[in-house]
């Protein structure tokens, strides 16, 4: 008998391998998910709301009306050292609304209220834009709308505000109903990383 | 005052008038030519637009400049290149900490002026290359509020330093020495007369004596003021792409307008109606 191997032979041992991989990949896909390694998460750069080739894009609010949890499991973060400080945020005021006596825009943005506009330092009495600014974000109050997500975004804003899920919230359904949802494939399984958990701890309720 | 867009120049390819990656500064000679700072290099056009020399640049350029002797300053991260007319290189400044991210260059009678994104203020030398006094960092905020990453500024006939305080909504107004003399411009929100958005105006040049031509992003703009901040002309084109931002700006003696569109990576060309002066 011959001892070269067969095109039979060799397509059957592909056929095995792709097999025994994709056995493996799910496999560990549920143990990592069983150990609450996998999350569902949103890719900044995947929504409407935040990515930077959508200009003049109107909102997308599925996150907050599809998602099972009440008020949603997602929130709008804003990461600090991204965030220009600005005395006129345009995530915390709605800019294109009439000026104030006090050179302000007149409304804010969030229709919730959840974003709080702190001066950084001692406020100039004779120039209040002489100051940086802190946009504080309350998950209590804050639904992941994402409207404050797409002001914030370039060239309008500086991107420092996206959406996120919050761990703590989420209840990890087998199926995410946002993702179903999400008409740009933004929100899928990542697994979890502890920077990413950490630096989002402070701000969490 | 109306303006109309007459030409564009340079774009986003491989050609040897077009850019790559990067369109960053803008700068005239005496002579009109245009000089464009992107990628790693210098680009001059004639006054009719043709591209007439390039050069390369030691590191990608932020900004250009042609000072009054007729060198070409180039700024960069931690250094200014000076160079001949003819792109030889003359000389290297470098100071990693006043040079960190050199976005915009003037002159004074006697000295140089370098607007440092990294510091968020302007520093000014001797032409020896002697650091003299910084410009904008006297203020609670401990310089300009850039949120947008770059420092601009514009030097007048008189010698005053008008520099974008964006974060503020305004245009600053500097002596030499670093005083600050006054300001025009606030927030005015949708309406153009001020300022709108987070922070605009992002750039700044001198438009003939008294007045001004500052570029806007959110929606993409230049605009004409006089020096009281009153609003004299609003120039917008199709062709600004929707998403650009930082957009140099500089003018011709004859009122002619070149802005850069550093996201299409053209170079927008506009003239007063009824034609540039002679």
């Amino acid at each position: 008998m011959s001892g070269d191997t067969t095109r039979r032979d060799m397509l059957g041992q592909v056929v095995r391998g792709t097999v025994l991989a994709g056995m493996g990949g799910a496999a560990l896909f549920l143990t990592k998910k069983a150990d609450g390694q996998m999350v569902w998460q949103v890719n900044a750069s995947k929504c409407i709301n935040s990515r930077l080739d959508a200009a003049d894009a109107e909102v997308c609010t599925l996150c907050t009306t599809e998602c099972v949890i009440a008020l949603s499991a997602v929130r709008a973060v804003n990461e600090y050292s991204k965030c220009g400080r600005c005395s006129i945020c345009p995530a915390y005021f709605d800019v294109t609304s009439a000026v104030g006596d006090d050179g302000l825009p007149s409304q804010k943005l969030c229709p919730r209220d959840a974003i709080e506009r702190k001066p950084i330092g001692k406020i100039d009495p004779e120039d209040p834009a002489n100051n940086f600014y802190e946009y504080i974000i309350d998950e209590v109050k804050c639904d992941g709308c994402g409207r404050c997500v797409l002001k914030c975004k370039e060239p309008l804003g500086l991107g420092s505000i996206v959406l996120k899920v919050r761990y703590n919230k989420c209840v990890d359904c087998n199926r995410c109903a946002i993702s179903i949802a999400c008409p740009k494939d933004a929100i899928s399984q990542v697994i979890k990383t502890e920077g990413l958990e950490s630096s989002l701890a402070s701000h969490t309720d | 005052m109306q303006y109309r867009q007459t030409r564009i120049l340079a774009g986003k390819g491989g050609g040897e008038a077009q850019f790559r990656e990067a369109l960053r500064g803008l700068a005239l000679d005496p002579q009109g030519r245009l000089y464009a700072a992107g990628d790693a290099e210098v680009k001059v056009f004639d006054k009719a637009g043709v591209l007439s020399k390039r050069w390369p640049a030691a590191l990608p350029p932020y900004a250009v400049a042609v000072s009054p002797d007729g060198t070409v300053w180039a700024g960069q991260s931690g250094q200014v290149e000076v160079f001949d007319c003819a792109g030889r290189q003359k000389r290297t400044w470098t100071d990693a900490a006043r040079m960190g991210r050199v976005t915009a260059i003037g002159f004074l009678k006697d000295s140089v002026l370098l607007g440092n994104a990294a510091q968020r203020c302007i520093h000014r030398f001797d032409y020896a290359g002697n650091f003299l006094n910084t410009i904008g960092k006297d203020n609670p905020l401990s310089g300009l509020h850039i949120p947008n990453g770059v420092v601009d500024f514009a030097v007048d006939a008189e010698d005053s330093i008008h520099a974008a305080n964006p974060g503020k909504h305004r245009v600053e107004r500097f002596s030499p020495d670093g005083r600050l003399l006054g300001h025009m411009g606030k927030f005015t929100g949708p309406d153009p007369s001020g300022f709108s958005g987070c922070c605009n105006p992002t750039n700044v040049a001198v438009a003939g004596p008294g007045r001004l031509c500052v570029t806007e992003k959110a929606a993409p703009r230049a605009k004409i003021y006089d020096y009281e901040g009153k609003l004299l002309a609003i120039i917008d084109s199709a062709d600004f792409d929707r998403n650009t931002k930082n957009m140099d700006v500089v003018v011709d003696p004859r009122g002619r307008i070149y802005v850069s569109d550093p996201a299409r990576l053209n170079i927008l060309v506009f003239d007063p109606e009824g034609g540039v002066a002679s």
